[in-house]
């Protein structure tokens, strides 16, 4: 993997480049007591001494709410106006690993068949920077779903790590993509020795032990596989709400809903994001609900992310960012789900 | 690999109402044709697909194509009024233009079925999803044993195809069954009177070299599903289309994934051993 | 043994009792979790489940949102217990008066509360929080003992709130400000809006079967996440709360986008307790503002 050392000043010069590239250029902003991925204006706007952006990454692949057509009609005709499909050169900086996995997992789901090429178009035109952690907290568990507070290699095109001098990061370009972007701006990257190499090495071993929580998912998806009903559910779930606060912060939760907002002269269609866990995501015209109650579907957020998709793509669903548990309005933290299923899984219960 | 090019694949093409049968209060048949004459010449689907029908200024609703492909001139959707599309639907009018996104998903295996005896089973609104392996079978006469048909529905009123169900019943190569749930008939009322699965276990079907094309409301095919267990079917002979709510038919969405299936793309046509391997709550 | 403990062990043996004696189906109350700084609602079946129940100042989450129409799992028991802060009482006195429970089927386990911590105070859960972590709410809090009770837990106190120039200064602030400034501080706040409803999903009174953002024969309110969808949705959802609201906060305790959705419900609160003199959730007997003409009342408005 090509390594390059990049210091704080360089950082922001790179922005500076890119803003001036015409590049939309993303970054975590404070925004009260949050941070939030934004698109900055110059290198003073990102704050990268940060814990986690409060909403994913996803949203600029995969915007809350992105109008797919649109249409003008007259009483016997209908004129469909595409939407551009063409999106502007985006970088985000300052991804932690969690968030730089979710495209790929994505990909798979995005590409089945049937290209959503709002995905891959604007895929294509991102290249994501992530940071090794500095900060983390009991609802963290990335490293029990095979990611690491450090890795390089999670997703992202380029990967920082802060050295212990604080003022240089140490560049790794796991992509094409982020070769390139080395490239582009030579003069800011300077060579790596072997010493900052092992300075890198310490600072990943120092971000992993920030990870508290461990879990052993080991025998989950067999459990899920056979308890589909299971008392389980209705104990650790009846208390959710059923909000979709969880599924809009997480990094990988893709569902959708199309909405037509529309005048009798024409409207716009969008693709909006959606969660199962809302009351009525099943409910069909008629009045039927298949998951008529919450537990039931806070069940089907379980079972889609630690067994369905690990079968369907091959990946889990979930890259332990922990913003669901953490933003939870009565605190259905994932962890402490996944920890009762595994107790089951390992009592043979 | 992906078979959308850098198309779009959630925006709909554009086909005209040409005609509109009113099948009964709240059940209304559409034919419909593409605007654009390329797009009819090059249209084809399998058996059981459905498509992403839009009406323009409401939204997208899930309608299966309920035409047998060797009939060329038209297709054909139909509905129930239940919610706000279909309402909107009601309301369309022979020459107004709808969206088109499809077709998509699975087909009934009609070459598996080649040589065997169908038994077509089906109550209420569910005839046209199972109209379209009739059609198919008709089309294709001579590539296929015995066909029998059973249809109900809650009353008399309620029964759709009435003209079909005419056809097919003074057809010699075909045993149709009808009958309306006890209460559901008028005086002049010639077929049976009775739940369809009652009707199914007085009909006593073969088993020999049959397959089952089930569909119908939940409860239906449950009792349904029983008789044809006591009569000794195989369920992985019993084929049946899943309704799931759906939106956008291409297996992103979500919306329709019950166990390791996304309806829309792994169904929704399955086997009814199939469908006793997914979690059933979620159906 | 703190302050706390014994509250925690009262409640136990309280709902340990109840459930024992089959009085009560369910009793609803906290329990621990692995997240620092938090409690999480629980639910007790068996007198055996009570023994995992807490309280101290992380049981933020208001839980009189189970005994209405969002949780028919423990809503449909027919007899409930419920532990209530001073603040959980109100709603439960609002869902009385709104006729959305029959107050004689549930058992109200009131609890002395000297104040939760806030969204971004800190607290070890042992002792209070200091003032500068309390929750917003709790600065301003005249029900530390609670109104209603069937079971009091902890020793009565009397209520220092601060002032009410104190607790409506930003709002104050707001209204000084001209509408495009007033506009502006809004749109900045509600394009942030991911439209997730947790502000609806976790408010005890927004209980209605099909909200209005549901409904689409008309479509009321754009369900995207725009400009309109987002200000249609949180200024209807302000004003079903109108003369309802009780204060608690969960709104805003819940909201991912730390919108201050509570200035706004506090306005209408000011208003409804200026035009028409009535506090929600401290009568269950008080008419309800917006069900109620009187001859009296400013007609103004009607042209």
């Amino acid at each position: 993997m090509e390594t390059k050392i990049i210091n704080k000043q360089d950082l922001a010069k790179l922005i500076d480049g890119l803003i001036s590239a015409g590049a939309r250029t993303v970054a975590p902003v404070k925004v009260g007591q949050m941070h939030l991925f934004q698109e900055v204006r110059s290198p003073a706007e990102a704050v990268f001494d940060y814990f986690l952006a409060r909403r994913s990454p996803k949203e600029f692949l995969f915007p809350q709410t992105e109008p797919i057509f649109s249409y003008t009609r007259q009483k016997d005709s209908v004129k469909i106006h595409p939407v551009d499909m063409a999106f502007p050169r985006t970088v985000v900086f300052g991804l932690r690993p969690c968030d730089a996995a979710g495209p790929g997992i994505l990909d798979a789901l995005f590409a089945w068949d049937y290209e959503d090429k709002f995905w891959f178009n604007r895929r294509e035109q991102t290249a994501f920077v992530s940071m090794t952690c500095a900060q983390a907290d009991h609802a963290c568990f990335c490293s029990s779903v095979g990611l690491s507070p450090d890795a390089a290699d999670t997703g992202a095109d380029l990967h920082l790590t802060l050295l212990d001098d604080g003022q240089r990061y140490f560049v790794e370009a796991p992509t094409g993509k982020g070769k390139k972007l080395v490239s582009e701006f030579p003069s800011l990257f300077k060579p790596a020795t072997d010493s900052d190499a092992a300075a890198r090495g310490s600072a990943g071993e120092k971000a992993k032990g920030l990870i508290t929580r461990k879990l052993d998912l080991s025998n989950v998806k067999q459990w899920l596989g056979s308890h589909f009903t299971d008392e389980l559910w209705e104990r650790l779930s009846a208390k959710c709400i059923g909000c979709g606060a969880c599924a809009f912060e997480c990094p990988t939760c893709h569902c959708f809903d199309f909405q037509d907002e529309a005048t009798p002269e024409g409207g716009v269609r969008c693709k909006n994001w959606d969660s199962c866990c809302i009351d009525n995501f099943t409910l069909h015209a008629s009045g039927h609900n298949p998951r008529n109650i919450q537990h039931k579907r806070y069940r089907q957020r379980i079972m889609h992310k630690f067994k369905y998709y690990i079968d369907k793509f091959g990946k889990t669903l979930c890259t332990g960012c922990g913003r669901c548990s953490r933003q939870c309005p009565v605190t259905l933290d994932i962890a402490e789900v996944l920890e009762n299923i595994a107790a089951k899984a390992a009592s043979g219960s | 690999m992906n078979s959308n090019g850098n198309q779009n694949i959630y925006q709909p093409k554009l086909i005209r109402v040409i005609d509109k049968i009113q099948e009964t209060p709240d059940v209304f048949t559409f034919k419909w044709r593409f605007v654009d004459e390329k797009e009819n010449e090059a249209f084809d689907f399998k058996v059981g697909q459905f498509g992403e029908f839009t009406v323009f200024g409401e939204g997208e609703s899930t309608f299966d194509i309920c035409n047998s492909p060797t009939q060329k001139e038209y297709n054909e959707f139909c509905c129930r009024v239940v919610g706000k599309v279909t309402k909107a639907l009601s309301k369309v009018e022979p020459g107004e233009t709808l969206g088109f996104r499809g077709p998509y998903g699975g087909s009934f295996p009609v070459d598996k079925y080649k040589g065997s005896n169908m038994l077509f089973i089906s109550g209420g609104i569910a005839l046209p999803p199972v109209r379209c392996v009739i059609d198919y079978c008709l089309a294709k006469r001579s590539d296929y044993a015995g066909l029998t048909i059973l249809y109900g529905a809650r009353t008399v009123d309620d029964l759709v195809y009435k003209y079909m169900l005419k056809d097919w019943g003074s057809r010699p190569d075909v045993k149709l069954v009808t009958t309306v749930d006890p209460g559901g008939e008028t005086p002049d009322w010639k077929g049976e009177v009775g739940f369809v699965p009652a009707i199914l276990e007085k009909m006593n079907p073969s088993r020999e070299n049959t397959y089952v094309v089930l569909i119908g409301p939940p409860i239906m095919i449950k009792i349904s599903m029983q008789v044809l267990g006591k009569l000794g079917f195989d369920p992985g002979r019993i084929y049946t289309s899943l309704e799931n709510k759906m939106k956008c038919g291409v297996g992103k969405c979500g919306r329709c994934n019950v166990g390791n299936v996304y309806v829309c793309k792994d169904g929704p046509v399955f086997t009814y051993s199939e469908i006793l391997a997914l979690p059933q709550e979620d159906i | 043994m703190s302050e706390y403990d014994n509250i925690s062990n009262e409640i136990r043996e309280l709902a340990a009792k109840l459930l024992a004696r089959g009085e009560v189906d369910v009793v609803i109350g906290y329990k621990p979790t692995a997240l620092p700084g938090r409690t999480q609602p629980a639910f007790a079946y068996k007198p055996e489940d009570a023994r995992e129940f807490v309280f101290n100042p992380l049981c933020v989450s208001g839980l009189p949102l189970y005994l209405t129409k969002a949780k028919p799992e423990i809503s449909a028991k027919d007899r409930i217990a419920i532990v209530a802060k001073g603040c959980d009482v109100k709603n439960i006195v609002a869902l009385q008066r709104e006729n959305q429970i029959r107050r004689e089927k549930i058992k109200v386990i009131g609890v002395v509360c000297k104040g939760v911590v806030g969204k971004y105070g800190r607290c070890d859960g042992k002792t209070e929080p200091k003032p500068e972590d309390l929750d917003e709410k709790c600065r301003y809090c005249d029900v530390n003992t609670p109104r209603d009770y069937d079971y009091l837990i902890g020793e009565k106190i009397e209520s220092s709130p601060q002032s009410k120039e104190k607790e409506f200064e930003e709002i104050n602030r707001i209204e000084k400000l001209s509408p495009r400034e007033r506009w502006k501080f809004w749109e900045e706040h509600f394009k942030r809006c991911i439209k997730c409803y947790a502000c609806s999903k976790v408010c005890p009174l927004c209980y209605c079967n099909r909200c209005i953002v549901d409904k689409t024969m008309p479509r009321w309110i754009d369900p995207s996440s725009h400009a309109r969808g987002n200000l249609a949705w949180n200024i209807i959802r302000a004003q079903h709360l109108a003369g309802r609201c009780t204060g608690c906060g969960e709104c805003e305790r819940s909201c991912p986008m730390d919108i201050p959705l509570m200035l706004l419900n506090k306005k209408l609160e000011r208003e409804s307790e200026e035009l028409f003199g009535y506090r929600s959730g401290y009568n269950p007997h008080d008419p309800i503002p917006l069900a109620v003409f009187r001859e009296e009342d400013d007609d103004e408005f009607v042209r």
